[in-house]
C-alpha cells in the first residue's frame, strides 16, 4: 500500500514546463517509438536515389538526419537514436548512405565521424533545448553547426587521422573538402527546424513559453 | 529487409558469430601493426586475397567490397600520396582498405539474425549501467519493424513531391515527411502503450 502511494506522488511531481520526466529516465512507449522511427528516417535518408541541393549537387542526408533528431527529440533521445542506428549497422543491415553497412564501416577512416554522431544529436540538442523558450532561429543555427558540425569533426578528425598515420593538421586540412556541404545541411536543418516549430509544434513534446512571459525560474528566484 | 549476407557452407560461414569476430578481429589488428612498406602491402594484399580465396567467400565477394569502397579508396589515396609519399602512401591505404574488406566478411557470411541475438545477448550488461536491458531489445525490436513503414513513407512523399514537380530537393522534401514520420511514431507510442508497454 505504502509503496503505491510513493509512486503516486512522484508521478504528480512531475512539471509541465520544465522537461517533463521524473528524475531516473525510463525509456517509455512513446520513446521507444520516437527513437524507432528516427533510427528509419536516418536509413530513409540513406536509401539510394540521393536528395540534391541547388537543383543538381547530390548530397546524402544522413547527418542532417543528426542534426533533426537532436534538435527534435532532444539531447538523450537524440544521442540514443545515433547509438540504435549505429548497433543495426553493425550487425550488418545496410543501413548507411549508398546501402552500406557491417562492421567493416568501424574499422574504415570514416568510422570516427559516425561516432561523432552521438555527440553530435547529444549537443544539437543541448542547445536547441537549452531554455524553457521557443529556441530563435539563431539558437538553432549555433546548435546545428556546433553540434552537427563541429561535435562530429572533433570525434571524427582525431580517429582518422589514428587510422590514417596523418597528423590532425593534415587531416583538418583533408577534411575542408566536406566543410561547405555541411554547412548547407546545418542551414537546412536551421530553417527545417524553425518551420516545423511553427508548423507542427507537437514534434516536440513539450510545452515552450512564449517569449513574452517571464520566465518561472527568475521570478521564484526575485521572491 | 535487403541484407549483406550471402548464403554458403564455407568456413567462415561455419564458425559461430563469436568465434568469428575474435578471428577477424585478431587478423585486422594483425594487418594493421604490419609495417608501412612495399613488402608489408603486398604481405597484406596477400591475407585479404586468403581470406577471400575459401568456398562461401570468393572473388567475386571480394571484387563487390572493392566496388562498395571505392570511396574511402579513393579519398584516402589521395590523402595519402599528398603527405607521405608512394611508399608509406600505398602502404598505408592497402592496410586500410584491407581492414575495411576483410571484416566485411563478418556481414557477408553472417545472418543478420544471428548477429542481432549476439547483440541481445550482450545488451545484459547494460543493467549494472541502470539501463534495462528487455527495453533495449524492444527498442530495437521495434526499429527494426519501423525500417520499412518509413521507407513506404519517404516514396510516397517523393512521389507526391514529384507529382507537384519538385524535383528532388531535400528543402521541400524534409517537411511533409517529418511531419508524415512524427505522426507514425505518436500512432506507434499509442499502439505499444495500448499492449502495455508503459
Amino acid at each position: 500500500m505504502n509503496t503505491v502511494q510513493v509512486n503516486n506522488v512522484q508521478v504528480e511531481g512531475e512539471t509541465m514546463i520544465d522537461d517533463h520526466r521524473p528524475r531516473t529516465w525510463v525509456l517509455d512507449a512513446t520513446d521507444i517509438a520516437r527513437v524507432a522511427v528516427f533510427v528509419a528516417l536516418m536509413a530513409a535518408l540513406g536509401l539510394p536515389g540521393a536528395f540534391s541541393v541547388f537543383g543538381s549537387v547530390p548530397i546524402t542526408a544522413q547527418t542532417f538526419g543528426v542534426m533533426l533528431a537532436g534538435a527534435i527529440l532532444g539531447p538523450r533521445l537524440g544521442a540514443l537514436c545515433m547509438i540504435v542506428f549505429l548497433a543495426l549497422v553493425a550487425v550488418g543491415l545496410p543501413l548507411l548512405a549508398g546501402g552500406r553497412g557491417g562492421v567493416s564501416w568501424f574499422v574504415a577512416p570514416s568510422a570516427g565521424y559516425l561516432f561523432g554522431w552521438i555527440a553530435g544529436a547529444l549537443v544539437v540538442g543541448l542547445i536547441v533545448h537549452a531554455s524553457a523558450r521557443k529556441p530563435a532561429v539563431w539558437r538553432i543555427a549555433i546548435g546545428m553547426v556546433v553540434g552537427g558540425i563541429l561535435v562530429v569533426y572533433a570525434v571524427g578528425i582525431p580517429v582518422r587521422s589514428l587510422i590514417e598515420g596523418l597528423s590532425l593538421g593534415q587531416i583538418a586540412l583533408l577534411n575542408l573538402v566536406f566543410v561547405p556541404m555541411d554547412l548547407v545541411k546545418a542551414a537546412l536543418a536551421t530553417m527545417t527546424i524553425a518551420t516545423l516549430l511553427r508548423a507542427y509544434p507537437r514534434a516536440f513534446r513539450r510545452t515552450w513559453l512564449s517569449p513574452r512571459e517571464p520566465n518561472p525560474v527568475s521570478v521564484t528566484a526575485a521572491q | 529487409m535487403l541484407t549483406l549476407y550471402r548464403p554458403g557452407d564455407g568456413p567462415w560461414h561455419r564458425l559461430t558469430a563469436g568465434r568469428k569476430s575474435a578471428v577477424l578481429g585478431l587478423i585486422v589488428l594483425g594487418v594493421s601493426v604490419v609495417p608501412a612498406s612495399w613488402w608489408g602491402a603486398a604481405l597484406t594484399a596477400g591475407v585479404c586475397l586468403a581470406c577471400y580465396a575459401v568456398r562461401g567467400a570468393g572473388m567475386g565477394a571480394l571484387v563487390r567490397q572493392g566496388i562498395a569502397i571505392r570511396w574511402i579508396l579513393a579519398v584516402t589515396l589521395a590523402g595519402q600520396l599528398l603527405f607521405l609519399g608512394a611508399e608509406t602512401g600505398v602502404a598505408n591505404t592497402v592496410r586500410i582498405c584491407a581492414a575495411v574488406v576483410i571484416s566485411g566478411l563478418l556481414a557477408l557470411t553472417t545472418p543478420v539474425s544471428e548477429l542481432l541475438e549476439a547483440l541481445e545477448r550482450g545488451l545484459s550488461p547494460l543493467a549494472r549501467l541502470r539501463v534495462d536491458p528487455q527495453r533495449a531489445a524492444l527498442t530495437i525490436a521495434v526499429t527494426l519493424s519501423t525500417l520499412p513503414v518509413l521507407v513506404r513513407l519517404e516514396r510516397e512523399v517523393r512521389e507526391a513531391q514529384n507529382a507537384r514537380g519538385g524535383g528532388r530537393s531535400l528543402r521541400l522534401f524534409a517537411i511533409p515527411f517529418l511531419v508524415v514520420s512524427l505522426k507514425h511514431a505518436d500512432a506507434l507510442g499509442d499502439a505499444l502503450t495500448a499492449r502495455g508497454v508503459r
